[in-house]
């Protein structure tokens, strides 16, 4: 499928990136230049590195396949799920969080709780990023397989060698600098696409009137809002209650590749803005990857499978060359998870687990090669355990669905640490465990509990309102911090740190 | 009531209306942080209106705000 010019794009593309990122190994010389950037980077590359990190090379085909289905409701993910949630981060807890000088999320949670739920969360969060690593290289390989042709192992050790070199040599500052120039080719790449299909299609106004013209059950497929009673997984309570009041506070306040991205700004102005121009970034992406799956709507009515939608553009519409460049953003979307998953992984295993439970103080150098070595060895799991999810089908859902039982919780927690001096240490145990617990318990009887399909959304919900009031609960009932320990920690109280301009 | 079947009586339309007002309660706790806390990590002559992250919040907040007028 690809000619001599799409070809040539996509080698380019791979050289550049690699050159790039190679070329930041001269800014490496310490653990805090290797995690956290020397806290040098600028909040333009931060904001263009959070948005492209957020969207991997199954998402244009899994959000197109929802729109395909469900319509442009999908969109709220992006929309409501993320700007409100982006604000909160970027003036509550990313200032926090950088003046604490922290490097992971469970770091704070281990300051504010104590060591068990630091633990406990850096643990979740190293086992869900080490098992998608090889999800991500299998399902992207073979979408690759699908829509171009290229042999599965060629596109995985293609990946996993250019990101395993820029990443391993240059750190998370590679890592979002590479990210920018992932960003900018995913955007053209993507927005040629969406720019010929309306061309094709005949413009909004006959999209518009073509699909209602499909009949009854596409009446909704323009309302961003759906009834409470629908059978989609998108209804309104769950949009504003799971994914705007916790999914996406989760998400971009708990998730340490969102995180660890502001934590490597230069100063708090640069990272609070980084989240602020996020969030508008963000609100963009349903324009690359929801109105293609609209559009096919029209020019491929008799999918059987939603998800057949993208791909087909794609081969539908593009010439050759945007084709190569369509492909460059399908790798961008890929290297971005990637190296997303390999640097924060790296970094809670080296300051969460090795540091604290393996060797205290050793020298910066020790576990600046520890980070490198994590890199490595991740990277080369990656690779082993991808053709795994070729005999488990449903793994990457199923990861999906694990990663959403430790969503709510963690925001209930984190909530309560920042904005509650009450919360205790056996409060944020307690809470973290038994709501965990308690959406485990949601999601295994979801058949006879919930009447919507796939309700993650109103798991994730429920899951942290218990969480929310068991810590509250026990921390009533438990030994209380004294207010000086809880310096930097909670809201209004805030550190002379020497991270504090 | 784990499905909220409790807020089945609330029609789409004005569930849009509560979306809004979600919209503007996060447009005015913006407007209510001190200018001394935005600009926190800007030396004093750095500190240009355009630089406000206010602003920046509201516009997007706008934008957002205009998407679901729309759909």
């Amino acid at each position: 499928m690809l000619t001599g010019i799409d070809y040539f794009v996509v080698v380019a593309y791979l050289l550049g990136i690699l050159i790039l990122g190679f070329y930041f190994k001269r800014y490496v010389g310490s653990t805090e230049d290797y995690f956290l950037g020397g806290k040098s980077l600028p909040f333009w590359a931060i904001a263009m590195s959070i948005v492209v990190s957020d969207i991997g090379a199954m998402d244009f085909v899994g959000v197109s396949g929802q729109a395909y289905r469900y319509g442009i409701s999908v969109g709220n993910f992006d929309w409501i799920g993320s700007v409100p949630a982006m604000l909160l981060a970027a003036f509550i807890f990313v200032p926090y969080f950088w003046r604490a000088g922290l490097y992971t999320i469970p770091e704070y949670l281990g300051r504010r709780y104590n060591r068990h739920v630091r633990t406990l969360a850096s643990l979740t969060w190293i086992l869900f990023f080490a098992v998608n690593l090889g999800v991500l290289f299998w399902a992207s390989a073979a979408l690759l397989n699908v829509l171009m042709g290229w042999p599965i192992w060629t596109s995985i050790f293609v990946t996993a060698g250019v990101v395993g070199l820029y990443t391993y040599f240059g750190g998370i500052t590679a890592v979002v600098m590479t990210d920018v120039v992932q960003f900018i080719i995913m955007f053209v790449g993507g927005l040629a696409l969406v720019f010929l299909s309306f061309h094709a299609v005949g413009g909004w106004d006959a999209l518009v009137e073509k699909i209602y013209a499909k009949g009854p059950e596409y009446a909704n497929h323009f309302n961003l809002i759906q009834p409470s009673t629908t059978s989609t997984p998108f209804p309104w309570t769950g949009i504003l209650f799971g994914l705007t009041f916790v999914m996406a506070n989760a998400y971009m306040i708990g998730n340490q590749s969102i995180v660890q991205r502001c934590l490597t700004a230069k100063d708090e102005w640069n990272a609070k803005a980084s989240m602020i121009l996020g969030a508008g970034l963000k609100m963009l992406i349903p324009v690359l990857v929801l109105f293609p799956g609209l559009i096919a709507i029209v020019l491929h009515p008799e999918l059987e499978d939603g998800d057949q939608a993208f791909p087909l553009m794609i081969k539908s519409i593009l010439p050759p060359g945007l084709i190569g460049l369509m492909f460059a953003a399908f790798f961008a979307g890929l290297m971005s998870s990637v190296d997303s998953c390999l640097n924060s992984t790296a970094t809670l295993f080296t300051k969460d687990i090795y540091e604290p439970f393996f060797k205290k103080d050793a020298t910066d150098q020790h576990y600046l090669k520890v980070g490198r070595m994590t890199t490595i060895v991740l990277l080369i799991t990656g690779v082993l355990t991808a053709p795994l999810s070729d005999f488990f089908p449903g793994i990457y859902v199923a990861i999906q669905t694990f990663l959403s039982f430790f969503q709510g919780p963690v925001f209930a927690i984190l909530l309560l640490g920042i904005f509650w001096p009450g919360a205790t240490s056996m409060g944020g145990l307690f809470g973290l465990v038994i709501g965990i617990g308690f959406a485990t318990t949601l999601n295994i009887f979801q058949s006879s509990i919930f009447t919507i399909q796939d309700p993650f959304l109103y798991v994730s919900w429920w899951s942290f309102v218990l969480a929310f009031v068991i810590c509250i609960v026990v921390s009533l009932f438990t030994k209380k911090y004294k207010l000086e320990e809880l310096d930097g920690l909670v809201f209004r109280k805030i550190s002379s740190s020497p991270n504090t301009p | 009531m784990l499905n909220f079947d409790w807020l089945a009586g609330v029609s789409a339309d004005t569930a849009k209306y509560i979306f809004y007002i979600l919209f503007l309660l996060i447009a005015i706790l913006v407007l209510l942080i001190p200018n001394s806390y935005i600009f926190l990590g800007l030396p004093q002559d750095q500190r240009h209106w355009w630089k406000n992250l206010k602003l920046w919040s509201i516009l997007v907040l706008m934008c957002l705000a205009m998407v679901y007028y729309i759909f």
